[in-house]
């Protein structure tokens, strides 16, 4: 449930009704950035009447059940856009905002070279993995800790914030240490000791759907890392399995409207997973961003017919000046700027 | 097999080589270019000898055609296609909008729909006259009525009429009224019916089958051409996952994989492909952002009333304001409306 306050509310009746809920044994979660001050609810109110327990307490407008089982990231608690702050980056405001570089850090100049040109062409965040799921166990790992230097000298070196991905709890801490943002994968969207370990960060999170998970499932995955305390989540359609076998995987562009009228939480979309067909990548995110996605991520590499991972996937840095070029006019034609690096 | 002629081929030399082909018992089917002539073989079992062919007289090359789907293919056409429809156009430069109701309700419901559609921007009206509906206790569609109905909104507005057809036995009477057949996604691989649309010289619009691959798909398109009718245009409107928030999932990866592999136009069908109203604008937007040759959007007066996907339609009012959307879009990527 939630507590919509009154527009002028004072302090006081704010935190009697956070002490009430804690009375009862709840989680009070204050929600941030709305007009009217609300406080969400979280634990077992079944059986509970929500008008009863507040609805007289002074200073409150209204309590209400959420009807979905989402309730944090549900627009329904939060009507506004998150827009969350990357040192400067926002994801999920008015700009659309480009994620890209190598699926895999390889070495110092790949990730370099990477870095310098997707920079140059209009991204502002550096994508690259160092720990990687692979399918096979006998296919590169990622160079671990080495890797996450790498992308560390490359933001030293560009401005660029890091994208990376955390695949176990043994290793978030390593990773955040390093990381701008962290990426949980498609396999790890429902690994839920990982999603509850990175709630408790202050450190902003890409959320892969699953490779079979339904929106809801995905929200509800959102939810659990947002429950822990951290609010600061970005969702990431990266493709779902379907009886398709002409596309790596099939692009749910269906998602991006239905998610942007249920949550409040930037959506993201990955074209390069999405389809996995080099030529076709750039036609895939325009409609990401014509369907009103908050940003791409993109995979690039120097030398894709060289790369260790998803090579047959990824733009040179000249395919990405084009993709880019197209992307800021979608962005315009829906009303929005693409963001732009310092 | 493909057989493609010198620039200058005679028509001698043209005919020289589809009287081979028919000896042999194959089918030739002239595919002409805008500056040589290629001819496909299809009808063959096993593999023709090429190089029997490459030796004759004006022919530049004989090839083997990679993919199971030939006539279709953009291997052994590279020019788009282009189908003209009474003054309008699938394919192309432009972007085609065709919209309408799900189903022909009523003189005033058709006629009022197609003078908002038009007014709205768009270039043909759909309308089911019969329906193939999930449940038979549902309602199947006006039949012959609601093509004397869409006629008469043809009359009216000018705008040539989409509608689908259901079977091979009411085939001669949809195609007497329609100006574009359409093969429902049930219907896909009805392959008795595509081949009797082969024999005719209408445009056939062939939705995608709710589990049917890319390849599947293209195959079915085979069938027709390969009964001689080149006028097919494709149809996206959904396939069938385990997502159960939308009605299916609109596969948009299909567009730019489509406009690779084959010269026909892509229309994509955003109504079908959400099901839900307040998001097919978002779809018919991404749809023409990745490169779709038109959209097929549900449109009536009273959504809330109407007799089939009621909360799927657009009112006249959301239509032009999706039409307006969408030209935007367009113009980003190059083209008109």
């Amino acid at each position: 449930m939630f507590v919509t306050m009154k527009p002028h509310a004072t302090a006081a009746e704010f935190e009697a009704v956070v002490e009430k809920i804690r009375s009862l044994g709840l989680t009070p979660h204050p929600i941030t950035g709305t007009e009217r001050r609300v406080v969400a609810v979280v634990g077992h109110t079944g059986g509970m009447d929500p008008d009863e327990l507040f609805g007289t307490l002074p200073g409150v407008a209204e309590a209400l059940r959420v009807s979905q089982p989402f309730k944090l990231v549900s627009r329904e608690v939060k009507e506004e856009d998150t827009v969350i702050d990357v040192g400067g980056v926002p994801i999920g405001g008015q700009a659309v905002v480009v994620m890209a570089g190598p699926c895999s850090v390889e070495s110092e100049e790949q990730v370099l070279e990477t870095a310098r040109a997707v920079k140059a062409a209009g991204a502002c965040f550096l994508r690259g993995g160092a720990f990687k799921p692979r399918t096979s166990p006998y296919e590169f790992q990622g160079l671990r800790e080495e890797g996450l230097k790498l992308l560390a000298r490359a933001r030293e070196e560009t401005g660029l914030k890091v994208v990376t991905e955390v695949k176990d709890t043994e290793t978030v801490e390593l990773v955040a240490s390093y990381a701008d943002v962290l990426q949980i994968g498609a396999r790890n969207m429902q690994n839920y000791s990982l999603l509850e370990k990175v709630g408790t960060l202050d450190k902003p999170i890409l959320l892969k759907r699953g490779l079979s998970a339904t929106i809801r499932e995905w929200l509800m995955a959102a939810e659990y890392i947002v429950s822990k305390g951290n609010h600061k989540v970005a969702l990431c359609e990266r493709g779902i399995r379907t009886f398709e076998t002409a596309t790596r995987n099939t692009l749910d562009i269906n998602a991006v409207p239905v998610l942007k009228s249920l949550t409040h939480l930037p959506v993201i979309v990955d074209p390069s997973h999405g389809i996995g067909l080099r030529p076709l990548v750039p036609a895939v995110a325009r409609a990401g961003i014509a369907a009103g996605a908050d940003g791409l991520i993109i995979e690039v590499h120097p030398h894709p017919e060289k790369a260790l991972s998803d090579g047959h996937q990824s733009l040179t840095p000249v395919e990405f000046g084009s993709l880019m070029r197209q992307v800021c006019v979608i962005a315009g034609a829906v009303g929005r700027p693409v963001f732009e690096p310092r | 097999m493909l057989v493609v002629m010198k620039p200058h081929a005679t028509p001698a030399q043209i005919d020289a080589v589809t009287e081979r082909i028919r000896s042999l018992g194959f089918t030739p089917h002239a595919i002409p270019g805008s500056s040589r002539v290629a001819i496909g073989v299809t009808g063959n079992k096993g593999g023709i000898d090429v190089d029997s062919f490459a030796d004759m007289d004006g022919v530049a090359e004989a090839l083997r055609v990679t993919q199971p789907f030939k006539l279709v293919s953009r291997e052994v056409k590279e020019e788009d296609t282009v189908i003209e429809v009474g003054g309008a156009r699938i394919g192309g430069e432009a972007v085609c909008i065709m919209a309408g109701p799900c189903s022909v309700e009523s003189e005033e419901q058709i006629v009022e729909t197609a003078r908002a559609v038009k007014a709205a921007g768009a270039s043909f009206l759909r309308g089911g006259a019969f329906k193939p509906r999930t449940s038979p206790y549902e309602f199947q569609g006006l039949a012959e009525e609601g093509l004397r109905l869409l006629a008469v909104a043809r009359e009216v507005t000018g705008l040539p009429v989409v509608t689908e057809v259901l079977d091979a036995e009411t085939l001669p009477m949809v195609a007497d009224y329609a100006d574009v057949l359409q093969i429902g996604a049930r219907n896909m691989q009805n392959y008795s019916l595509l081949k009797q649309l082969g024999a005719l010289r209408k445009p056939i619009l062939l939705k995608r089958g709710p589990a049917a691959t890319i390849k599947e798909w293209l195959m079915a398109a085979e069938y027709v051409l390969a009964a001689g009718n080149y006028q097919v245009a494709l149809c996206e409107r959904g396939i069938r996952t385990f997502e159960t928030m939308t009605r299916n999932t609109l596969d948009l990866n299909a567009v730019p994989v489509l406009k690779a592999l084959t010269h026909l136009p892509v229309i994509v069908d955003p109504s079908h492909g959400i099901g839900i109203r307040a998001h097919v604008g978002a779809m018919a937007r991404g749809a023409v952002a990745c490169g779709a040759d038109g959209i097929i959007v549900e449109v009536h007066p009273q959504p809330e009333k109407a007799l089939s996907d009621g909360h799927q339609s657009l009112t006249p009012p959301q239509f032009a304001e999706l039409v307006r959307q969408v030209a935007v879009i367009a113009g980003a990527v190059g083209r008109t409306v």
